[in-house]
């Protein structure tokens, strides 16, 4: 399949600042290899790619080495602050990545539960206002609760990220009234479906629902086949979106034909 | 001589030591990182002036996978 088939509307969307033409969102961990995860990336044409930090050993440089490896894919990093249990550590990293990384975007992750790696909506919202005050972008990742959307939204995030159902899970869209709902609440603002796509139909429904793009990372680097599942998912998320801009048809209780009634061939009026 | 935690182990330094003449005692070669001392962030900017004192939390980051 050619890309130039594959048009959309919008061909282009702005977030962040910054005006992309893939909606899909790449994680970089969990891949069999670097070299693996550098051509998944490739395959995907993300045009995003998450990154985290960890403490470093003098002397090693494995973290270099990852990093050389993405920056020479030239594409937008979007450092995350996982493993963050408070506002504190999460701001901490925020300001970290961003020395490190040069760039003021940040996936804020709070975890409020270790079993479901839930996010702390409290922890997030206090560290969301502080980084959005300090300049950040934040992506913050949240559930599919609309009230703590409306907070972070309060608070001057412009965009959401809403999970599917809990990081790594596979699960897909446990909840999809609610991210329906988020979606009507939040006609303007930028959704991402974040945690928990499993497969590429799940994208397919998350961007038929109108949101603007997917972030996921372990549906793609568990599988087999790392490099094709991105490619799955690059068309995945591009079939929802055309889906979605072309409008589905309305569910009906009944069957409806869709073959013509009229001049149904072996049927006899008898009157 | 303090004692410090650097990423969670327990090292000695001599007394009086700013942020990069520490990275340079705990023989930290590679760029690339971040510090923050007692879960604040220290920028580049201050190693100069920022002191390290006995019993400081030290967290030196750098770049990893993530999801």
């Amino acid at each position: 399949m050619k890309n130039e088939e594959l048009r959309v509307k919008s061909d282009e969307w702005e977030i962040g600042g910054k005006t992309l033409k893939s909606r899909m969102l790449i994680g970089s961990a969990l891949y069999p290899s670097p070299a693996n995860m550098e051509e998944a990336i490739k395959e995907s044409e993300a045009q995003i790619v998450t990154v985290a930090l960890r403490r470093q050993s003098a002397g090693e440089s494995s973290g270099n080495n990852f990093w050389d490896i993405i920056k020479e894919l030239n594409i937008n990093v979007l450092p995350n602050t996982a493993g963050c249990h408070s506002a504190k550590e999460a701001i901490t990293t925020a300001q970290m990545a961003r020395e490190v990384f040069g760039t003021n975007w940040i996936k804020l992750e709070v975890i409020g539960d270790q079993y479901n790696l839930q996010p702390d909506p409290f922890e997030t919202v206090k560290a969301a206002e502080i980084l959005v005050k300090e300049g950040f972008e934040v992506f913050p990742y949240t559930t599919d609760d609309l009230v703590v959307a409306k907070r972070l939204v309060d608070v001057g995030c412009k965009i959401l990220m809403p999970w599917g159902s809990p990081i790594g899970s596979g699960q897909g869209l446990i909840n999809k009234n609610n991210l329906k709902t988020i979606r009507k609440q939040f006609p303007d603002l930028k959704l991402i479906v974040d945690a928990g796509i499993g497969k590429p139909s799940d994208a397919v429904e998350a961007m038929q629902l109108g949101y603007d793009g997917i972030l996921l990372n372990s549906a793609i680097a568990l599988a087999q086949d790392p490099v094709n599942m991105a490619k799955a998912f690059k068309y995945a998320t591009i079939a929802g979106r055309l889906g979605y801009e072309a409008g589905l048809m309305q569910k009906r209780e009944f069957a409806s034909p869709s073959t013509p009634t009229v001049g149904t061939p072996f049927w006899h009026q008898f009157s | 001589m303090i004692k410090v935690s650097v990423n969670g182990k327990i090292k000695e330094l001599q007394k009086g030591l700013n942020v990069s003449q520490m990275i340079e005692a705990l023989n930290y070669k590679t760029k690339g990182f971040a510090v923050a001392i007692n879960t604040t962030f220290v920028p580049i900017a201050k190693y100069e002036e920022t002191i390290i004192h006995d019993g400081d939390t030290i967290d030196i980051l750098a770049p990893v996978q993530g999801g």
